[in-house]
């Protein structure tokens, strides 16, 4: 098909107009994006409004324990150029603060919401940073990678006592046990 | 407190199932009944399945023509109130498990839990999860652990003729437990729910009803419960069609 070949040099076109930019093609329809944290709205708005850039379909986190930043991801889709854009940007681990799109894109909310459960990254000018899925914790944010899940499940919740004579029991009827609970855990 | 103790009751001894197990020694004529009536309810088991998990997915095929459930006199029930048996089958996340005690607490005695899959017994493959409790027997007393990742169809229905074997020996009782122990249950919903939690359901209350009131039933973490117990408001119900948003 003609468009959706000669469409996404095109793209590339555009994209030249943001300052201090970085494009890697990723694939034939894959497009990285490496960009400063400032200038991710002048970006989204540029492709919602150039290129038809219509549909955010997910914004994920990453967390770089080491070098002290948040990678946040923006996966761009658009039904014109049919190339996925994904525009990364690192933004500071102790602060922890961005702009909110759901100016440019409404589902933003729903995405932001989760970050800021899961990562504790907080997002000026999004609708809702209230509690969303893990209604019942009041933890740290589970997903960043200081948490360590493992001490906190053995802090708080206790094992069931290994009985050896059920064991027996199960054994007697051909049954058994072939992973032991000791060879897991620490 | 306990409003359960205004409902008038009529029938006394036989009709109250706490009953019926005590009153063992109460001569040959009630201990053939009490028999005939354990053959029966363990040959009529309704189960509600809350399908918290993967294990889910082993219940169609032994509910269905392949292996054939029914053939024991089990087959699946759609409410709480109407089931005697709750299956959970596969992990219970904290969320879930408030959810699985309310629905719990409104079936009606006898009742009895099945856990299937390794994660009801401890945690499973879940078990470094922050989200997902890890005993079902700590927060309700449980019959019968199915093991496996996820057990076949066949050790789910080897699991239910066990249960059918206890029930019909009098060995099946754990949800007695529940009333008489209903402190240490509370503690350990109360640890990971907060002090605040509160079902709908008065169990003391009940408990006191059916004569099941043991000495560990009441407790420091009752006495949390009667702190911040909030009264429920009485749901309201309207007739007829609504008036808003019709034009």
């Amino acid at each position: 098909m003609m468009t959706s070949r000669h469409l996404a040099p095109s793209l590339e076109f555009l994209l030249q107009e943001i300052q201090g930019i970085r494009t890697k093609r990723k694939g034939q329809r894959r497009l990285r994006v490496d960009l400063s944290a400032e200038t991710l709205p002048a970006l989204l708005e540029l492709l919602k409004g150039r290129a038809g850039y219509v549909h955010l379909s997910a914004i994920s986190c990453v967390d770089w324990i080491e070098q002290n930043e948040f990678e946040l991801v923006y996966h761009l889709w658009s039904y014109e150029t049919r190339v996925l854009v994904m525009a990364h940007i690192r933004i500071p681990r102790d602060h922890g603060v961005y702009v909110s799109v759901y100016d440019l894109f409404k589902p933003a909310a729903f995405f932001e919401r989760d970050i800021h459960e899961m990562f504790g990254v907080y997002f000026e000018g999004s609708p809702d940073m209230g509690k969303f899925i893990l209604t019942e914790w009041d933890g740290p944010p589970p997903m960043r990678k200081d948490f360590d899940g493992e001490a906190w499940v053995m802090e708080h919740f206790t094992w069931q006592d290994y009985r050896p004579e059920w064991l027996a029991e199960i054994e007697a009827k051909g049954g058994g046990i072939t992973t032991r609970p000791e060879d897991v855990r620490r | 407190m306990s409003e359960l103790e205004n409902i008038p009751v009529v029938a006394q001894g036989g009709a109250a199932p706490a009953k019926a197990g005590e009153e063992k020694s109460g001569g040959l004529f009630s201990r053939v009944f009490d028999e005939l009536t354990a053959f029966c309810r363990s040959r009529s088991m309704f189960m509600l399945h809350y399908c918290t998990g993967c294990g889910a997915i082993e219940l169609p095929p032994a509910m269905t023509s392949r292996f054939d459930m029914e053939r024991l006199g089990i087959q699946p029930m759609v409410t709480p109130r109407q089931a005697d048996i709750l299956l959970i089958t596969g992990y219970v996340s904290i969320k879930t498990l408030k959810r699985v005690i309310l629905t719990y607490e409104q079936m009606g005695s006898p009742k009895y839990v099945i856990g299937i899959c390794s994660c009801t017994v401890n945690g499973g493959m879940y078990w470094q999860s922050y989200a997902t409790a890890k005993k079902l027997n700590e927060y309700m007393p449980v019959d019968l652990y199915i093991a496996g990742c996820m057990p076949r169809p066949e050790a789910v229905i080897t699991g239910m003729r066990e249960l059918m074997e206890n029930i019909r020996g009098g060995k099946a009782d754990n949800w007695r437990d529940y009333y008489r122990r209903y402190d240490w249950y509370l503690g350990n919903q109360q640890k990971l729910f907060g002090e605040r939690w509160q079902t709908p359901t008065d169990v003391i209350g009940e408990a006191r009803h059916y004569g099941l009131l043991g000495d560990q039933t009441l407790g420091e973490h009752t006495a949390l419960l009667e702190r911040h117990r909030v009264p429920l408001p009485p749901m309201e119900m309207r007739l007829g069609l609504k008036q808003e948003g019709q034009g």
